[in-house]
C-alpha cells in the first residue's frame, strides 16, 4: 500500500524540510495572512489602532492612511516598493530613520522585509483580518485522485494541505488504541473492558461508528465536556481572595453537564447562560444558567471599596464574554484603545454596559450575594412542601389553642386578652403577632414562661418551634446560586480613565457591540438578551469559529488556531483556515449541534490516524500541526485520576450534587490560611467520585491536579508541562496507590493465574491493549523481584495494602496482593497510561 | 532509520540497561534531553536545566537571588528611616502639604488631622558606614556595613495582595509571572535534583494578622507552569507527595522506576515521541528529589556554631529561622531563586507589642543568613533582598492616649528595603524620604526600577526578557523601570 511506503517520501521531506509550513515561495503574499501579522507585531505599537500611542499620525492598520501621499511622500505605492516610504524606512541604514526604531527593541527579519517588498511589488492589495470576515462555507477540496482514506470533509481539508506540503497521512491506529483514545476523549474515562472486547471482536465496518454513538449517549460525556467549559467559566466552590467564603454554585455546574448530555444547541446554551433571566417567562433552568456570569471571584478584603469591587465584577463578566464567544482579549481596552485589534476603549465600555445593570453593589463577602436563585434538589423540594405543611399545621393548632387560652374579642391578637395582662412587655409583643410570624427564640421564651403552668400550650409552642427549626435547617442546606437580573433603573456607563472605578470620564456610552461589527438590529432587545442573540447571529463571525476551535483543541491538543483565546490580529493564524471556516459553517448549519461536531471529528480518518511518528516527521512538523499523524499528548491531570478510578473499579459514577473532598495531604489548607480553613476529608463513596465534583477552593486549588486552569479568571488555553512534581503525585498520592491496589485486586480475582496473563489483564484495563511480547520479560522480572522483596518483609506488604480507605480484600494472599499492587502502580505511571495516544 | 536518532536511542538504551542498578546516569539523561532539544551542551554553560539562548545578556554579578519578603509591610519609620523631626512633632497633626492629593487605604481615608507618631525605639548609626538602624533590629544593625539600604522606595498599590503581586510580578492583579519564574525561564538552573525556584513561608508567632499567602505570589502566570515556584512546606514532607507510600522501600521504588523506564523505552522506540524521553528524565529527577529533599532538610551536618548563629528557632520546621537555614542549603545546591515569605508585619495596632515579636522572629536569622553566605564565599554571587510591599504611615492609626494599641497604616509613598551581596554596594545608603518619612525626597526608586536593577545584576536587560501572550510582549517591568546604577558595586 502506497501510504505505508515511507522510503521514497523521505527524499521529498529532505527537500522541503526547511520551508516554513505556512506558505510557499511562489504565492503572492496575502495581506491578511502574511503582511498584517508583521505590521501588527512590529509596527502597530506606534502606528496602529491606539490613538494615544500613535506616532507621526500614521496608522498602518487602515488602507487609506497607509497609502496616502503627503509632502511628496507616499507610504505604500502599489506595485513599487522602491517608491514606497515604508520600504525605504524599513531598509534604511540610517539609525535615525530606520523602522522600527532601535529603542523599540523590535526589528524586522530579512524574510519579513522581503515579504513586504513582494507584497508591495505585487500590487499591495489590502485585506481585513481573517477572523473578522464573514464565514462563508468553503468548497471541500477534491482529493479523490489521491490514494488516501477520506471519511468526511475534515479529511479532505487536512489531506489537501498535506499534499501541498508533500506529506501523506498516517495509517489508521490499531483498534485498541482507537477505543481507548475515543473513550477518553468523549467520556474522560478508560474504556470499560466489556466495551473494549465487544468492539475488538466486532467485524462490522460500522463497529467504530457504533462505538462512538454509544459513548456520545453516555452520561459521562456531559461530565467530560463540562470540564473545559468550567475552566472557561472560572467555576469554583469559593469566592477567592481573603476569606474565600464557600459558595454553592454547583447546581449551575450540574446544569452544564445535563445541557451537554441533552445536546442543547450551542446558540441556546449561549443565550441561556448570558441572558436566560431576560427570556419571556424565564424558567428556573433559564435563570439557573445565568450563574455563568456570576462565577467570578468576590473580593471581601477589609478596606476594599464596594464600587471598586462592583466594577471589577462587571469587567470580569465583560472580558469572560469577550474571550469565550469572541476570542478577543478585551482587557487591554480597560485603559486604552487596543494596540493591535480594532477595538477601542469605547467598544469595551459599550460591552461593559450590558453587564453593568445588575443590582449587585460590590459590598460584603457573601458567597450568596443577591440576586440569587434557590436550587433545591428534587428531594429537598419535596421535603420543603412537607415542612411548610408541618409549620402551617403547628401554627394553626397554636392559633386555635390561643383563641381559648387568651380569650379576647374576635379579630384581636392574643396580647389583647386579659389573660396576657400580667406578662412582661417582651412576651406581649410576641403575642401581638400571628403564630407563623414568631421567631423560634420568641416561641422558646413563651414556652419557658409557661413551662410550669400550661403543659399543653408549651407542647404546642415547642411543636411549632421544632417545625420552624426543621424548615430553617432545610432552607440552610439548599444551594443558593448567584444569578443575573437587571435592575429597573438603567445604570449609566462612562469611560473609566485607566479602568479606575473612581475616574469616570465625561463620556457616557450606551450598550453596543464593538463598532467593527454590524450593530444590534433596532428591533432586538437593547440589553444582555440582545447581546446574547447577536453573539449567535450571522452578524457575528467569531462565535462559531472560536467554539469549533475549542472543540478541536479538546481532541487534538492544539486548536486549528493555537491561541484559542486570541483570534485577534496578534493571535496565531489558523493552520487550516478553510477547515476552520468549514467546521464553523457546518456547526451553524447543523443548528449549533455540538455532538455533531464532536462526531465529525472523532469519525474522521484524520482523528483515527496512528500517532506513531517517524524521525523525519518529527523534524518536519514537531508540533504535529499538519496532522500527518494522530495526536499524542499527556491527558489532563483530572482525566488521569478518573481513568485510574475507572480502571480499578473504584469509581462511583453518581452524577451531580455537592462538591466532595477526596484525599489530600494533611495541612495544606491550614498552612495557607493560618488554620482558618480546615480541610475535612470525606469518606466512603465521596472519595471515588469523578474529579469534576472535587471541591475547588480558589486560593488553594486541589493539590492532586496540575496544569489546571486556576479557576480565578476565564481560561481557554491549555497548559501541558512535564515536571518531576507530576511524577511524585502519580507515584505517591493515596488516590493512585489505592487505585493500584484495587486494580491488583481485580486482576487477582480474575481466572488468570500466571504473571503474564495477570499483567495482560491490568494492561487491558488501563491501556485497552494486551501486553506485547517484548514487554513480557520486564514484567516477569518485576513480579519475581517484588515477590521476593515482600516475602522477605511481609510487614511491608501489609503496610502498602493499608493505603486508602477502601476495604482490603482479606481473602487474597498478602504477598501476591502487594506484588501486583506495586506492579499496577508502575502500570498507572507508564507514559502510555498518562497519554492519550 | 535516522542514524542520529538511532545512535541516541542506542546510547540511551545502553545507559538505561547498563546502569539500571543506579538508575539512569547523568550522561544518558543529558543525551535524552539533548535529543529533545531540551539541552545543548555547547550553549548551556554547565547548566543542568538550560535557560533561553542568548541569556544572560551580559556578564552577571549575581547568579542567584534570595528574596526575604516581609509580608504585611514593615514600618520603615520605626526600623530604618530615622527622622528627628518626627519625634519633635509627635502628637501633632500631619501637615496638609505632605499628603495632598494622595490615596490611602480606606482604613485611613483622608489623613487630615491624623497625629504624627514618633518611632517607639531609639535609632543609632551603625558600623563604619553609619547607616541608621533602630534598636528593634540589633543583629541587622551589626552587619550594616554589608548591607545596601534603599530608603526611597515607592509603589503604586495601597493594599497587600495587589502590592505584593506588583513587587513580585510587576502587575497588581494575579496572572503575571513572578521574578523567580522569569529567572527560571530565562536562566535555567544549576541543579536538576531540585526545582530552580523554591518558596517557603512562615508567620510571626502570636500574630493577629490574617494575611494569606496566595499561590500567585510565586506563580508562573502565562509562562509554562514548570517555572512556578515550588513550595517547600515546614513539615515532615517538605514537597507534596515526596514520600513513597508506606510499605514501599527505596530499593523497590528504584526497581519499579527502572521497569517503567524500560517499558517507556520500548514505547519510545515504537512511537518516536520525544515527550516520552522527557518523561523518563522527569521521573528520574523525581527519584533524585526524593533523596535530595530529605537530605536538604536534614540539618545534622550543620555545626553547632552555625545553628547558634541562626538562633534557637532554627531547628523548628516552619519558623523563619529554619527557613533561612534551608535557604542557604538550597542556594548551595544550585537553586536559582529562593523566595522566603514571612507574614505578620501588618502593625495597624501593634507597634508597641507585636512588632517586638516580629523583629525577634526575623532579625537574627536574616543577619545570620547574610553572614553565613559570606563565610562560605557565596555572598559574592548571591543577591539577598530584604523588604516588604510598602511602608507604614509616619502618622498614627489609633488613639494617641492608648499606647498599647498604637498602629500605623499602609503607606506606599516611601519605604526601605535592603540588599546584600551579588553586585550591590555594601555600606551604601541610597535615596532619602522627606523630614517626616512621608514622601520620597531624593533619588526615588520605583518598584519597576528595583526589578530592573535586580535583573541587571543577574545579567539580564529587563527590556529584552519578554514573553508574548495574548498578542503582547510582556516583561517583569511592564513598560517602565530604569536600572539604578548607583547601587551597583
Amino acid at each position: 500500500m502506497a501510504r505505508r511506503n515511507w522510503t521514497p517520501l523521505c527524499a521529498v521531506f529532505l527537500l522541503v524540510a526547511y520551508l516554513p509550513i505556512s506558505s510557499r515561495a511562489d504565492d503572492a503574499p496575502s495581506f491578511s495572512r502574511d503582511v498584517l501579522p508583521i505590521l501588527s507585531d512590529k509596527c502597530f505599537k506606534c502606528h496602529g489602532p491606539d490613538e494615544a500611542q500613535r506616532a507621526a499620525d500614521l496608522r498602518l492598520d487602515e488602507e487609506a492612511s497607509a497609502k496616502r501621499s503627503e509632502n511628496g511622500l507616499t507610504i505604500v505605492v502599489e506595485g513599487d516598493s522602491g517608491a514606497s516610504e515604508l520600504f525605504r524606512r524599513i531598509t534604511s541604514s540610517d539609525p535615525a530613520e530606520v523602522m522600527p526604531p532601535a529603542d523599540s527593541n523590535l526589528s524586522l527579519t530579512t524574510g519579513e522585509i522581503e515579504l513586504i517588498r513582494r507584497w508591495i511589488d505585487s500590487g499591495a492589495e489590502w485585506g481585513g483580518h481573517w477572523a473578522f470576515e464573514p464565514i462563508t462555507r468553503p468548497a471541500v477540496p477534491d482529493v479523490s485522485s489521491l490514494d488516501v482514506d477520506v471519511r468526511n470533509p475534515i479529511d479532505a481539508f487536512i489531506i489537501d494541505r498535506l499534499e501541498r506540503e508533500g506529506l501523506r497521512p498516517s495509517p489508521e491506529a490499531p483498534r485498541e488504541t482507537l477505543v481507548r483514545r475515543v473513550s477518553l476523549d468523549l467520556t474522560g474515562l478508560a474504556a470499560p473492558l466489556p466495551l473494549v472486547d465487544r468492539y475488538l471482536a466486532d467485524p462490522d465496518p460500522d463497529a467504530y461508528d457504533r462505538l462512538v454513538e454509544r459513548l456520545l449517549v453516555s452520561p459521562a460525556y456531559g461530565e467530560r465536556m463540562a470540564w473545559d467549559w468550567l475552566d472557561a467559566a472560572r467555576y469554583a466552590d469559593s469566592n477567592g481572595y481573603q476569606g474565600d467564603n464557600e459558595r454553592t454554585m454547583w447546581p449551575w455546574r450540574d446544569w452544564v453537564v445535563s445541557a451537554f448530555n441533552e445536546n442543547m444547541p450551542f446558540d441556546q446554551f449561549t443565550i441561556w447562560q448570558l441572558a436566560g433571566d431576560l427570556l419571556p417567562d424565564a424558567t428556573h433552568e433559564q435563570r439557573l444558567a445565568t450563574g455563568f456570569c456570576r462565577n467570578h471571584m468576590i473580593n471581601g478584603e477589609g478596606g476594599r471599596i464596594p464600587e471598586e469591587n462592583r466594577v471589577d465584577y462587571v469587567m470580569d463578566m465583560t472580558e469572560t464574554t469577550g474571550t469565550v464567544w469572541l476570542g478577543l482579549t478585551f482587557n487591554c481596552c480597560r485603559c486604552h484603545d487596543h494596540k493591535f485589534d480594532p477595538l477601542s476603549r469605547r467598544d469595551y465600555y459599550s460591552l461593559f454596559a450590558f453587564f453593568n445593570q445588575t443590582p449587585v453593589d460590590g459590598s460584603g463577602r457573601s458567597a450568596q450575594t443577591p440576586p440569587i436563585l434557590e436550587a433545591p434538589t428534587d428531594e429537598q423540594a419535596a421535603r420543603r412542601i412537607e415542612l411548610d405543611e408541618l409549620v402551617n399545621t403547628a401554627a394553626g393548632d397554636l392559633e386555635s389553642f390561643e383563641q381559648e387560652f387568651f380569650p379576647r374579642e374576635e379579630g384581636q391578637p392574643s396580647n389583647q386578652s386579659e389573660a396576657a395582662g400580667e406578662l412582661p412587655d417582651a412576651l406581649k409583643d410576641v403575642l401581638s403577632k400571628p403564630a407563623v410570624q414568631r421567631s423560634r427564640e420568641q416561641l422558646s421564651e413563651l414556652a419557658m414562661h409557661y413551662e410550669a403552668s400550661a403543659a399543653e400550650y408549651v407542647s404546642l409552642l415547642k411543636a411549632l418551634e421544632s417545625a420552624l427549626g426543621q424548615r430553617d435547617s432545610l432552607a440552610g442546606s439548599i444551594a443558593r446560586v448567584m444569578v443575573m437580573a437587571d435592575q429597573d433603573e438603567r445604570r449609566p456607563t462612562f469611560l473609566l480613565e485607566k479602568g479606575l472605578y473612581n475616574k469616570p470620564e465625561d463620556v457616557e456610552v450606551s450598550m453596543a457591540v464593538p463598532a467593527r461589527f454590524s450593530p444590534l438590529t433596532e428591533d432586538a432587545p437593547q440589553n444582555r438578551l440582545g447581546l446574547a442573540e447577536w453573539l449567535v447571529s450571522p452578524e457575528n463571525p467569531l462565535t462559531a469559529r472560536v467554539t469549533v476551535n475549542r472543540l478541536w483543541q479538546q481532541f487534538f491538543g492544539t486548536g486549528l488556531v493555537k491561541t484559542a483565546g486570541d483570534f485577534g490580529v496578534q493571535g496565531e493564524k489558523p493552520s487550516h483556515p478553510a477547515l476552520l471556516d468549514w467546521l464553523a459553517a457546518e456547526f451553524i448549519a447543523s443548528g449549533w449541534d455540538v455532538k455533531h461536531i464532536c462526531r465529525l471529528i472523532v469519525t474522521s480518518a484524520t482523528y483515527r490516524q496512528s500517532s506513531k511518528a517517524t524521525p523525519v516527521l518529527i523534524e518536519r512538523d514537531p508540533q504535529n500541526r499538519l496532522l500527518a499523524r494522530g495526536a499524542r499528548f499527556r491527558m489532563p491531570s483530572w482525566m488521569m485520576r478518573d481513568q485510574a478510578l475507572a480502571a480499578s473499579g473504584l469509581l462511583v459514577d453518581t452524577l451531580g450534587g455537592r462538591p466532595v473532598n477526596p484525599y489530600q495531604p494533611e495541612g495544606v489548607w491550614e498552612e495557607t490560611t493560618f488554620g482558618r480553613k480546615t480541610y475535612t476529608q470525606d469518606h466512603g463513596a465521596a472519595l471515588y467520585r469523578r474529579s469534576l465534583y472535587t471541591f475547588w477552593r480558589r486560593i488553594i486549588a486541589p493539590t492532586m491536579f496540575f496544569d489546571s486552569a486556576s479557576r480565578q479568571v476565564c481560561t481557554v488555553n491549555v497548559s501541558r508541562t512535564n515536571t518531576p512534581l507530576h511524577a511524585l503525585n502519580l507515584l505517591n498520592d493515596v488516590t493512585y496507590v489505592e487505585a493500584s491496589r484495587a486494580l491488583a485486586e481485580r486482576v487477582l480475582l480474575s481466572s488468570e493465574s500466571d504473571p503474564i496473563a495477570r499483567a495482560d489483564l491490568a494492561f487491558r484495563l488501563v491501556l485497552a491493549r494486551s501486553l506485547m511480547p517484548e514487554e513480557e520479560e520486564v514484567i516477569l522480572a518485576a513480579v519475581e523481584r517484588l515477590r521476593d522483596d515482600f516475602e522477605a518483609d511481609p510487614g511491608q506488604a501489609r503496610e502498602l495494602l493499608a493505603v486508602g480507605e477502601s476495604p482490603v480484600n482479606e481473602s487474597l494472599d498478602v504477598i501476591e496482593y502487594a506484588t501486583y499492587t506495586a506492579l499496577c502502580n508502575a502500570v498507572l505511571n507508564l507514559d502510555e497510561a498518562v497519554t492519550k495516544e | 532509520m535516522n542514524p542520529l536518532l538511532d545512535h541516541a536511542q542506542h546510547l540511551a538504551r545502553r545507559e538505561l540497561f547498563g546502569r539500571a542498578a543506579t538508575g539512569i546516569g547523568t550522561a544518558a539523561l543529558a543525551s535524552l534531553l539533548a535529543r529533545d532539544g531540551l539541552a545543548d551542551d555547547s550553549s548551556t554553560g554547565g547548566l543542568k536545566v538550560p535557560g533561553l539562548p542568548g541569556l544572560p545578556h551580559f556578564a552577571p554579578q549575581a547568579k542567584r537571588v534570595i528574596y526575604l519578603f516581609q509580608n504585611g509591610a514593615p514600618t520603615h519609620v520605626d526600623l530604618f528611616d530615622y527622622k528627628p523631626r518626627l519625634a519633635e512633632m509627635h502628637g501633632q497633626p500631619v501637615p496638609d502639604e505632605y499628603f495632598a492629593g494622595k490615596r490611602f487605604s480606606t482604613m485611613t481615608g483622608d489623613p487630615t488631622g491624623k497625629l504624627m507618631l514618633a518611632p517607639v525605639e531609639p535609632f543609632a548609626q551603625r558600623g563604619e558606614s553609619g547607616a541608621w538602624v533602630s534598636a528593634f533590629l540589633p543583629y541587622t544593625a551589626a552587619i550594616a556595613d554589608d548591607l545596601c539600604f534603599v530608603k526611597s522606595m515607592h509603589t503604586d498599590a495601597v493594599n497587600h495582595a495587589p502590592a505584593i503581586s506588583f513587587l513580585l510580578s510587576g502587575g497588581q492583579l494575579p496572572g503575571r509571572p513572578t521574578l523567580g519564574a522569569w529567572l527560571s525561564y530565562g536562566l535555567g538552573c544549576e541543579t536538576d535534583s531540585l526545582p530552580s525556584f523554591a518558596v517557603m513561608t512562615s508567620v510571626s508567632k502570636g500574630t493577629t494578622c490574617g494575611q494569606i499567602f496566595y499561590d500567585f505570589y510565586w506563580g508562573s502566570g502565562f509562562l509554562p507552569s514548570k517555572y512556578q515556584g515550588v513550595k517547600f512546606r515546614g513539615s515532615a514532607e517538605p514537597v507534596l507527595y515526596l514520600s513513597d507510600p508506606p510499605g514501599m522501600s527505596r530499593e523497590m521504588r528504584r526497581g519499579l522506576l527502572d521497569d517503567v523506564a524500560r517499558l517507556n523505552e520500548i514505547k519510545l522506540q515504537d512511537y518516536g515521541d520525544p515527550e516520552i524521553a522527557t518523561r523518563i528524565a522527569q521521573y528520574e529527577m523525581a527519584y533524585r528529589m526524593q533523596t535530595s529533599v530529605p537530605e536538604l532538610a536534614d540539618f545534622s551536618d550543620e555545626t553547632q556554631a552555625t545553628l547558634d548563629m541562626y538562633g534557637p528557632d532554627v531547628t523548628e520546621p516552619g519558623t523563619y529561622a529554619y527557613n533561612c537555614l534551608m535557604t542557604r542549603r538550597l542556594i548551595e545546591r544550585g537553586v536559582r531563586m529562593v523566595q522566603l515569605m514571612h507574614a505578620g508585619w501588618d502593625q495597624h495596632g501593634s507597634i508597641t507589642t507585636e512588632l517586638y515579636t516580629q523583629c525577634k522572629d526575623t532579625d537574627q536569622a536574616s543577619a545570620a543568613l547574610v553572614q553565613d553566605l559570606k563565610q562560605r564565599g557565596l555572598l559574592d554571587d548571591t543577591l539577598v533582598i530584604w523588604g516588604g510591599e510598602f511602608g507604614r504611615t509616619p502618622f498614627l492609626q489609633g488613639d494617641i492616649n492608648d499606647r498599647p494599641k498604637w498602629g500605623r497604616d499602609h503607606h506606599p509613598y516611601a519605604f526601605t528595603v535592603w540588599m546584600a551581596g551579588g553586585g550591590v554596594k555594601p555600606g551604601l545608603t541610597y535615596g532619602e524620604s522627606d523630614d517626616l518619612a512621608m514622601n520620597v525626597a531624593k533619588d526615588p526608586v520605583h518598584v519597576h526600577d528595583l526589578q530592573a536593577t535586580i535583573l541587571h545584576l543577574l545579567g539580564i536587560d529587563h527590556e529584552r526578557l519578554t514573553f508574548k501572550f495574548q498578542g503582547r510582549y510582556f516583561r517583569l517591568t511592564d513598560v517602565h523601570g530604569e536600572v539604578v546604577d548607583e547601587l551597583l558595586a
